[in-house]
């Protein structure tokens, strides 16, 4: 979805004008926008009357929230143990080539968020990649680019 | 102000309760290295961990920061044992590796006998580069000055002071206070004859209506007459002309 003033304006109107409702703005702006965007900050800032870098702080701290747009599907490569013994790595090199993306960031056209994780609990089909909640055990790097592709 | 006694290094020393161990210790002519706690800022301290001392009372030991450990009646501090000197080394090794240039931390290094940490330097993907990630920046420009410009920013190794979406802050006001209270000397600041640039933001210098000295940042005079309701006539003086 667009970010539009009226929309951050929307969001920020949930929740009281207190401190606490900061983190669920967050939040929201995250589910709404798939990202947290330097506007929504700003005017919450404005709103609430609370300085941006606290705010920001906290944007910049929580995993949950990202500052730039997520893709459309998440893509875990599991770098635990098992898989890493595996050759997880390969297989992060091979998504970043292909995709042209590197880790922890979002392919140009959106669609990918490529992140790094370290176990996913599934180390019996080692290495292992998560897209959205499928997922792809005994990957190869030679193939998951393939697997990717069918996720638009 | 309930008065207490306790021992510090085996001299019986007289303080007030509560108020930390470190500036007790300081009273009395006592030497503790520290570094992020600063006796200004009452949020500071505790995050350094290079001002570790013994506390014993009765029968158990702790070993405290103490910069925010409160003095108590009857408790016995020892400042340079073995032991703290042990795990004050090991602290100091790891500041060395995160801020390997600053000469600050060096120093301090050096008199526990490191010069070189035995672990990775090439540090995090921070900007500032001696930055040790105390927080006493941020602390100040909330709790000192009263802006907020700062904030620390990320988490884990990459965390570190910064402005709002790393770009000049519209709320900085330049007044350096940040830079001269880092006890590393991270944060960067370069004062020209007429404009002084902290954070990324370049100010305005009001210069002196006798000897034309720049003195202060234009938007620091104008928070100071904005907060204090000084006399905007105050600031056409340097400190020397007035």
């Amino acid at each position: 979805m667009d970010v539009t003033i009226a929309k951050v304006d929307e969001i920020i109107g949930r929740y009281g004008k207190t401190e606490e409702s900061i983190l669920a703005v967050l939040q929201d702006f995250q589910r709404e926008f798939r990202y947290v965007p330097e506007e929504g900050m700003k005017r919450l800032a404005g709103v609430l009357d609370v300085p941006e870098s606290r705010i920001y702080a906290m944007g910049t701290f929580y995993k949950a929230l990202s500052l730039e747009p997520r893709g459309k599907h998440t893509v875990k490569v599991c770098m635990g143990t098992a898989c890493h013994l595996k050759g997880a790595n390969q297989i992060l090199e091979a998504i970043e080539r292909g995709f042209s993306v590197k880790r922890n960031h979002t392919t140009k056209d959106k669609n990918f968020t490529v992140e790094s994780v370290n176990c996913v609990g599934a180390c019996a089909m080692a290495p292992v990649i998560v897209v959205d909640e499928d997922y792809h055990g005994h990957a190869r790097s030679s193939k998951v680019v393939d697997i990717l592709k069918k996720y638009n | 102000m309930k008065k207490v006694k306790i021992v510090i290094n085996g001299k019986t020393v007289e303080g007030v309760q509560d108020q930390s161990v470190l500036s007790l210790a300081r009273e009395n002519g006592m030497y503790i290295p520290s570094l992020c706690y600063n006796a200004e800022v009452q949020s500071s301290g505790g995050s350094c961990r290079v001002c570790l001392v013994e506390v014993h009372q009765g029968k158990s030991m702790r070993v405290v920061t103490s910069c925010n450990y409160p003095v108590r009646e009857g408790i016995e501090v020892k400042t340079d044992t073995e032991f703290v000197r042990k795990i004050r080394k090991g602290v100091l090794e790891l500041l060395l590796c995160r801020a390997p240039e600053s000469s600050e931390i060096k120093e301090l290094a050096a008199r526990d006998g490191i010069t070189e940490p035995r672990f990775f330097t090439d540090g995090p993907d921070v900007h500032l580069k001696n930055c040790i990630a105390c927080s006493l920046c941020t602390q100040v420009c909330e709790d000192v000055v009263g802006v907020s410009a700062i904030s620390m920013v990320n988490r884990g190794r990459e965390k570190q002071p910064a402005a709002p979406y790393m770009k000049a802050s519209n709320a900085c006001i330049g007044c350096g206070a940040c830079a001269y209270a880092c006890p590393t000397g991270a944060i960067e600041m370069t004062d020209t004859p007429d404009a002084r640039t902290i954070w990324g933001k370049t100010f305005e210098m009001q210069k002196c209506s006798v000897c034309s000295t720049p003195f202060i940042p234009k938007e620091q005079a104008e928070w100071i007459i904005k907060t204090t309701g000084k006399d905007r006539a105050f600031f056409e003086k340097c400190p020397t002309h007035r």
